[in-house]
């Protein structure tokens, strides 16, 4: 990644958590804010409900007493105090008393718990009424009540009727229903519900609201449950269909025996909350937005005062990697970027400096070899001719007679000589006048056919097996002549390595980048010192020679920018391996390895 | 002076007694007032047995045979009979000097086309002065079948007009009826000059009518005989004669159902429903006839066990609650099939109330068709439209194996007899009801109040 690109994400990221913390601060307070409200104003509902819940207690208690005291009442405890008592006179009684007394449930009961009478459902005489047959509660009480309809749920009390030693039960109540949800002075955005008759499964039908019916009351069934389970108040907050939210509390009605009897459910609308959270986070992403957009500016700015700069040190670097040794950075700043660039450029110059005396050294080091291989070279036929000259002087003067003889001899020796001295010199002259190649396209199998044709009379009279194993038809930039002396003087070296024959293998292979050309004989094998000095102008390991072939080979290899190598190992015989660049810009300086 | 006080004693005793004898001595004269639950909406015969008014048609109409308190054929517009080809074919011989309200004389040919039209599978064939009837199986029980009040001899379409006691003065369908005495009805003149009848008033209304004075004879309700009583109203019953019963819509399809429904017989507390819902209106009873008719009813069991209900109910599998339907407009009827519900889970039975749609099983009131047992299985099974069975005889035997297979067919359970009964103004004498719960008023005449 660029650092252009990292300055930038750099920037964004900076913007992007500073805008999400802000604005995480901020949804927090004010859901928090509202929780509290939200808070207050249920707890004010819900004193309001326990208030207008004590006045209905109060009231069931006193129409149940009312009831209670009735003379059909008082008939029905003179009935249940006779030894066979007949209630078949009394069915219809309690349904009356209920509707005098506004009651929605109204049962007498006898003290072992037979029912004398029932409003809710008549046909209900002859059962037993549990309540009777235990000690009622002395205050009025949540229950739930077996109708023809179903169990519905009510406020109850109970009161006796005596007569003499027997008593019966008046257990009356009214039933929590909407009338009761709607007596309720309910603030804007808040609604009650009553859930009645917990036990089973969850059913929409046993859910008392006010107002608008509930779009989905399944949702409410989990808290339901909870608070069914717990017998504790618990709150969540549900997401309709529409998409609006409401916490809804839930309280629960407790019986007689202290169990959840029915759970009253408080709303409060959280559609101003969720007003107010999406405008915090539209105005978050429009802070985001504007902060991406400057982030963007201020690393571009940054990006073009800093990495330019980094750039231009970068580009330098590789035109000296490359060998352009000239490269110089302007130094626009006096900053770190600055002083970067400063140093950049005294190390060009200190690179050029140490060029300039590595040349010169190697000039002199090249001067002193030549001279030191001249003087080897020169020096061996100047002694026969000095030696010869010698001979001659000596016979003139000690055997004049033979001097005719001996002249002529030695006029041979000193002219074989001089061939010899001009031979050096003419070899000394080409390798010093080795052109530069003229590149054009050359077919690698074509040009080793031609170069190995010249010596297949001196490959039969050796008894040379020639092997050639060419890959396809490789084809590179290279100058065609000097290749073909270079091959030449590998086959030629190959040749002398295997006096008593042997194969000579010629490889052509190709990559998309380089062509390889590889020589292998059968010969002798070198060494590793060997190895290391066969390149070396005037080095030889034969008994004769100039030792300028591999060098001329070197020469013209690293004019076609590439490399060659050698491979052997004493007694196995030797490869020379030359790569050679296919494409014609890959021309550079080459180097030597074995 | 002694045998002056005697002989002035003696003649005042005697004075007295006369004016005691023309006290009690049947007047002609006055309007007879009653009020009714039921609408009827044609005078017909036919029409008024299917809205449970034959009462009206008595008055309007006579049959061929008439029944006694005993079951007993006795003459009617009919003054003999004889059976031939083994009770298939009946030759009756008719009355003569009898007409018709519109003034029409009653022949053959009019009772002939009156037996047809209310009977299609009879062949009735007119002659001089008798009708022949032929039925294509033996009918050994036609005479009673004659004295039903669907048979009543009636005469005309739209306006039929028929041979009794009073005739149609004023009709408003559903709503009222005013009859005047026919004078020259054949059994002679009632004492009554007219009967005014107002229909469609429900226990209270009739109640209320009743104790304005605006009514002279008013039903009364099962459920209330005990407290119009104890009010100290007059009050007259009929023997139970109406039959309260599970009625079920089909015959059990599955040993399954058959359990459920003997599951269902056995967890009725009937006397509970009779003592407290009918306040004792009733008789509970295992039969389809009451036992003062066939004389066998206690043989048929009515108590409950809960503990063999359940095992009942194990067996029936119950897979879905059973709808029972019951007469909305009836609070009575609603109590009695709560507590059946009631009844029934306690057995593990799960029953459903309806008011309306098809159910499974009904709460029927069916009233006692006649005095003749026979006829009155017969037009049982007719109401509930189950198949007829078919009499050879009508021995007791045969009639209580009839009952007992109609019951093992369980396709109803009966629960109650209940009675009839109606409230008598001050004024009012001789109105009768008949075992049967049908009223009659031929008799009836109204004492004159002193001021």
């Amino acid at each position: 990644m660029s650092f252009r690109r990292r300055l930038l994400l750099l920037f964004a990221l900076t913007v992007l958590v500073s805008v999400a913390a802000v604005t995480g601060i901020v949804s927090v307070m004010t859901r928090r804010a509202f929780d509290r409200a939200n808070d207050e104003r249920t707890a004010v509902l819900v004193a309001q409900f326990r208030r207008e819940f004590t006045r209905r207690r109060d009231e069931v208690r006193r129409r149940v007493q009312a009831a209670a005291a009735s003379s059909a009442a008082e008939r029905m405890a003179v009935a249940a105090a006779q030894n066979s008592p007949d209630y078949s006179s009394f069915l219809d009684d309690a349904q009356v008393l209920a509707e005098a007394q506004r009651l929605d449930f109204l049962e007498f009961a006898d003290d072992r718990g037979t029912i004398i009478s029932s409003a809710q459902w008549p046909a209900k005489f002859g059962y037993r009424e549990p309540l009777a047959q235990q000690s009622p509660p002395a205050d009025a009480f949540l229950k739930q009540e077996e109708t023809p309809s179903g169990v519905v749920f009510g406020l109850f009390a109970v009161n006796t009727v005596a007569a003499g030693d027997h008593k019966i039960y008046a257990i009356g109540g009214t039933r929590l229903d909407r009338t009761f949800l709607s007596s309720l002075d309910l603030p804007s955005g808040m609604r009650v519900m009553l859930y009645e008759n917990v036990s089973g499964p969850f059913s929409s039908d046993r859910l008392i609201v006010t107002g608008d019916p509930v779009q989905n009351p399944q949702a409410l069934a989990p808290l339901v449950e909870k608070v069914h389970i717990t017998d504790h108040d618990a709150s969540s907050i549900v997401r309709w269909d529409s998409g609006e939210d409401e916490t809804v509390n839930a309280f629960p009605l407790l019986g007689e025996k202290n169990q959840t009897l029915a759970v009253l459910l408080v709303g409060s609308s959280r559609k101003i909350y969720g007003e107010l959270r999406t405008e915090i986070r539209s105005a978050a992403l429009l802070a985001s937005a504007a902060g991406l957009l400057l982030a963007v500016v201020l690393s571009s700015i940054a990006a073009v005062r800093v990495t330019r700069p980094v750039e231009e040190l970068a580009r330098a670097a590789r035109e000296v990697a490359s060998g352009n040794l000239d490269t110089q950075v302007a130094a626009h700043t006096q900053d770190e970027l600055g002083v970067l660039a400063d140093a950049f450029n005294r190390m060009t110059h200190d690179l050029i400096d140490n060029r300039e005396r590595l040349v010169q050294a190697e000039r002199v080091a090249a001067w002193r070899e030549l001279a030191r291989r001249l003087a080897h070279e020169l020096k061996n036929p100047l002694f026969p001719l000095q030696l010869t000259v010698e001979n001659l002087l000596r016979s003139r003067d000690q055997n004049p007679k033979e001097f005719e003889e001996t002249f002529r001899e030695s006029a041979s020796t000193l002219l074989l000589e001089i061939a010899n001295l001009k031979s050096i010199i003419h070899r000394f002259s080409e390798f010093s006048k080795m052109p530069q190649p003229q590149l054009r396209e050359v077919s690698l199998p074509e040009l080793i056919q031609g170069a190995i044709q010249v010596y297949e009379a001196q490959f039969q009279k050796m008894n040379i097996n020639c092997r050639k194993e060419f890959s396809g038809t490789e084809k590179i930039y290279a100058d065609p002549e000097l290749l073909h002396r270079a091959v030449s003087n590998l086959v030629l070296n190959a040749i002398d390595a295997m006096p008593k024959g042997g194969t000579l293998t010629l490889r052509t292979s190709a990559t998309n980048t380089s062509a390889l050309i590889e020589v292998s004989d059968e010969g002798t094998g070198l060494t590793r010192e060997e190895c290391d000095r066969l390149f070396t102008p005037y080095y030889t390991s034969k008994a004769h020679g100039t030792g300028l072939g591999l060098a001329i080979v070197q020469s013209i290899v690293s004019d076609h920018g590439g490399r060659i190598s050698v491979k052997s190992q004493p007694g196995e015989g030797s490869t020379f391996i030359i790569e050679l660049p296919v494409r014609r810009e890959l021309l550079s300086a080459g180097g030597t390895h074995a | 002076m002694k045998r002056f006080s005697l002989l002035w004693l003696a003649g005042s005793s005697l004075l007295w007694a006369g004016v005691a004898l023309a006290a009690i001595r049947p007047h002609y004269g006055g309007t007879l007032r009653l009020t009714m639950r039921q609408t009827p909406q044609a005078l017909d015969p036919i029409s008024l047995v299917q809205a449970d008014a034959s009462n009206l048609a008595r008055l309007i109409y006579d049959t061929l045979i008439v029944l006694d308190h005993r079951g007993q054929p006795e003459p009617s517009l009919a003054v003999g009979w004889q059976a031939e080809s083994g009770n298939q074919r009946w030759r009756i011989s008719l009355r003569n000097g009898v007409s018709f309200s519109d003034g029409t004389k009653m022949d053959a040919n009019t009772v002939a086309a009156s037996l047809r039209a209310a009977n299609p599978d009879w062949r009735v064939l007119a002659g001089t002065d008798t009708v022949i009837v032929q039925t294509a199986e033996p009918h050994p029980y036609l005479l009673a079948e004659l004295a039903l009040p669907r048979n009543s001899i009636v005469h005309g379409g739209l306006q039929p007009s028929g041979t009794g006691p009073f005739s149609l003065a004023q009709w408003t369908p559903g709503k009222h009826l005013s009859l005047s005495a026919t004078e020259q009805y054949w059994k002679g003149r009632p004492f009554l000059d007219s009967i005014e009848l107002d229909f469609g008033m429900g226990d209270r209304e009739q109640s209320a009518s009743f104790d304005l004075g605006r009514t002279d004879v008013a039903e009364i309700a099962p459920e209330n005989i005990r407290r119009a009583r104890a009010e100290g109203r007059a009050v007259v019953t009929s023997s139970p004669s109406e039959l309260l019963a599970l009625v079920f819509s089909a015959a059990p399809q599955s040993d399954e159902e058959a359990h459920l429904r003997n599951a269902l017989a056995l967890s009725l507390d009937i006397p509970a429903i009779n003592n407290v819902v009918l306040q004792g209106g009733g008789e509970p009873t295992g039969a389809l006839l009451p036992n003062w008719l066939s004389g066998y009813g206690f043989v048929f069991p009515f108590q409950a066990s809960s503990e063999r209900a359940r095992q009942e109910c194990a067996l029936a599998k119950q897979r879905a609650p059973l709808l029972l339907a019951y007469d909305a407009s009836d609070p009575v009827a609603h109590t009695i099939a709560e507590r059946i519900l009631l009844n029934a889970r306690d057995a593990g039975v799960t029953l459903q109330l309806t008011t309306h749609g098809p159910a499974g099983v009904t709460l029927a009131r069916i009233p006692l068709a006649s005095m003749d047992p026979q006829t009155s299985l017969t037009e049982l099974t007719r109401t509930l439209k189950i198949p007829t069975p078919a009499f050879t005889g009508n021995s007791a035997p045969e009639i209580y194996s009839t009952e007992r297979e109609l019951l093992r067919s369980r396709r109803m359970i009966p629960l109650i007899h209940l009675r009839t009964a109606i409230m008598l103004g001050p004024n009012v004498r001789q109105v009768a009801l008949f075992p049967d719960g049908s009223l009659y008023l031929n008799d009836a005449w109204l004492e004159v109040q002193k001021p």
